[in-house]
């Protein structure tokens, strides 16, 4: 099953920048959009088009908002063997695409889905695949410079692949602008190629018995967001009522998140978004690398913990040493008392 | 299938994470000479295996590709009761990026005849997590990654994961043979016994294998490794006031600036 190593390719067969555009039940991952904005600014530099690629069941109005929004073509694979997603299915469909197409560059977003898809696809492609980036730019060759947070954040380690193709790349949500679609996209459709199917439900692997998924919120265009740790102990009503006043969004440590207390979609860091608000409060949050690693990029970051020796106070602006269940509250309190004498 | 499952766990030796802090001054790593110990997410990989064993039966084989001190983390998972460990030891490993890895682990896991291969979701040092999804892709086997919990089918040869994705969560049963992707925290790792953690400690002996062994020596290593690391650099440490303030007044007032 495995790829060759050898024999050599000529990179020079290889052309244009595809953003997988991952959606479900047909509405598109948030990522999939920040990844076709920047494959844009990618494309123009290398002088090459955006190739968009959609595939689901029923989703030819995904690739015409691909087209909208900046891609120069769009390549759907319509099939029920597509919905919902399955590793294997997509994997065997994006094998034989770059195979029959060559792309240089293939974005991928740095979801759970997405890293399922990138890890399977990138091995029969032989593709070099760099996980997690939260920069990307093309050298003077037009190789792409993939650069990714290691060591907690405290460097960054840019990748390239000189030799093999495609340059495949996974991507942190939230660290590029989506933009906004043109208005006038009448000729979306013309753009838009439908490919062969090449899977069979009967060649595949697996069968998903069952799918359980609510509205997902998207924290990452939060201008304020308020925070909590393991410090919650069960009770994170203190951050939903100051996140509410200030109105901004609550997120969490992975820690909280793994308790049960806040939603997976909410939280902030290596294994969760990368946010970058004006305003984040962390609340009974110590500080690990793990999750700094998804906030400091905040303007102002405001740390309340109990314990004065906890490494949150040095990667704070303002931080004050108490009970979060004492501190939220009275902080809440005075928002609202203020906000009421503006008004 | 009535002898049970062959289950392979995979485990990676990492510098300590828990030694590890950045420094809010310079920016960079204070790794206080973290010692090398199994990766975290790991032990839930470990624990998942043995679990499984619990219910079909069979066997448990840890394996590891590094140098020969990463044999420490397979005496590791022999002690928390594994069955045995393979040591993918080479010069020729050198360097590989995920995809040469997961090919050696693909492989071994084809020579021990494997019907479920247990990963963790990612290391704590590269945490790429792209090795569980490259060894199902080299191997053409079914892939369950962020996978919260297991459920075994033995009579139906299927194994059935519930794994975490945006937004909620699904149930996808698979085909034997597959890869798992623990999440991490996903269990609660049972500790090691007594005897088992003598006996991996004084009569355990890991299977070594080379890439010839497993017959890659031809595609393993640097120069088979798609990705090359053009450079580092140390992240421009994040400037921070870093005042403490002792009322909420206090607070407040610093709020009420910025907002
Ligand atoms: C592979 C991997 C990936 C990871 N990814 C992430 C990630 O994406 N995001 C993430 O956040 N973590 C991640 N982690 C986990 C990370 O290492 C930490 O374990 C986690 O961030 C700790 O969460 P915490 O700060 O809520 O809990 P703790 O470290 O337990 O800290 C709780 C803090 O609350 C304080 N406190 C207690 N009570 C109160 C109170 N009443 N009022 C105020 N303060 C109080 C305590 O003093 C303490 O500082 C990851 C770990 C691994 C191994
Ligand atoms: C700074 C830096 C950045 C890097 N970035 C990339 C990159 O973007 N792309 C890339 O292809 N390579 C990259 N590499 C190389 C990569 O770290 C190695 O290939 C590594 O050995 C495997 O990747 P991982 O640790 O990320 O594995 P992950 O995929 O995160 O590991 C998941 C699970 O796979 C199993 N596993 C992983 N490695 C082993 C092992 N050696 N033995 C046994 N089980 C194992 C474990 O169960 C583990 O929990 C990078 C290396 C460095 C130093």
């Amino acid at each position: 099953m495995s790829a060759a190593s050898g024999p050599e390719i000529d990179v020079a067969d290889y052309r244009d920048v595809w953003v997988f555009v991952e959606q479900h039940d047909g509405e598109a991952a948030p990522v999939s959009w920040e990844l076709l904005a920047k494959g844009r600014e990618l494309a123009d530099e290398t002088g090459e088009s955006l190739v968009a690629l959609v595939v689901g069941d029923g989703v030819a109005h995904l690739a015409e908002e691909a087209v909208a929004r900046g891609a120069d073509r769009a390549l759907l694979a319509d099939d029920p063997v597509f919905e919902p997603y399955r590793a294997d299915p997509y994997g065997e469909q994006f094998r034989a695409l770059v195979e029959a197409r060559k792309p240089s560059i293939v974005l991928i977003g740095g979801t759970h889905t997405g890293r399922d898809f990138a890890g399977r696809v990138a091995v029969p492609a032989h593709a070099g695949l760099t996980a997690d980036c939260t920069e990307l730019a093309v050298d003077e060759a037009g190789l792409l410079l993939a650069s990714r947070p290691t060591f907690g954040g405290s460097a960054m380690a840019t990748i390239k692949c000189p030799a093999h193709r495609p340059q495949m790349a996974t991507v942190r949500a939230g660290v590029f602008d989506a933009g906004e679609p043109a208005e006038a996209a009448e000729n979306a459709a013309e753009a838009v190629e439908s490919v062969d199917v090449v899977v069979a439900e009967e060649d595949t692997l697996s069968t998903v018995l069952e799918r359980v998924v609510g509205g997902v919120v998207d924290i990452t265009d939060a201008d304020v967001i308020v925070a909590g740790g393991a410090g919650c102990e069960g009770d994170v009503t203190p951050l939903v009522e100051l996140a509410e006043a200030l109105g901004g969004e609550v997120a969490a440590t992975r820690a909280a998140v793994e308790e049960g207390w806040v939603e997976p979609a909410r939280q902030v860091g290596q294994t969760g978004k990368t946010v970058r608000p004006h305003l984040y409060i962390a609340a009974g949050i110590s500080g690990a690398v793990q999750h700094l690693e998804g906030m400091n990029g905040s303007d102002v970051v405001v740390a309340v913990n109990t314990d004065p020796n906890a490494p949150i106070f040095e990667h704070a602006d303002y931080g004050i040493v108490g009970d979060l269940h004492e501190v939220l509250p009275a902080l809440t309190a005075m928002v609202r008392e203020k906000r009421e004498v503006a008004a | 299938m009535n002898d049970g499952w062959n289950i392979v766990v995979c485990v990676k030796q990492v510098p300590d994470a828990d030694d590890v802090t950045i420094d809010p001054d310079t920016g960079t790593l204070n790794r206080s000479d973290a010692p090398a110990v199994l990766n975290k997410p790991d032990h839930n990989a470990v624990e998942s295996a043995l679990a499984l064993r619990d219910a079909v039966g069979g066997t448990v084989t840890a394996i590891t590709m590094g140098p020969p001190p990463a044999s420490a983390v397979l005496q590791a998972a022999v002690a928390a009761g594994a069955d045995g460990g393979v040591l993918l030891t080479d010069r020729a490993f050198g360097g590989s990026d995920t995809w040469p890895t997961s090919l050696a682990l693909a492989r071994a896991a084809e020579e021990l005849d494997a019907d479920v291969v247990i990963c963790g979701e990612e290391s704590t040092d590269s945490s790429t997590g792209q090795v569980p999804p490259g060894i199902a892709a080299h191997n053409g086997w079914a892939q369950l990654t962020y996978t919260e919990s297991l459920d075994p089918r033995p009579d139906e040869g299927v194994l059935v994961g519930t794994r975490d994705v945006e937004g909620g969560y699904e149930r996808v049963a698979a085909a034997l043979p597959v890869v798992v992707a623990m999440v991490f925290g996903a269990n609660d790792p049972r500790p090691a016994g007594l005897h088992r953690k003598i006996f991996a400690e004084t009569e355990f002996e890991p299977v070594q294998w080379t890439a010839a062994d497993l017959d890659i020596e031809d595609r393993v290593g640097l120069a088979n490794s798609p990705t090359k690391v053009g450079g580092m650099d140390t992240a421009s440490p994040v400037e921070r006031e870093r005042t403490r303030v002792d009322s909420v007044e206090a607070l407040y007032d610093h709020l009420a600036e910025v907002l």
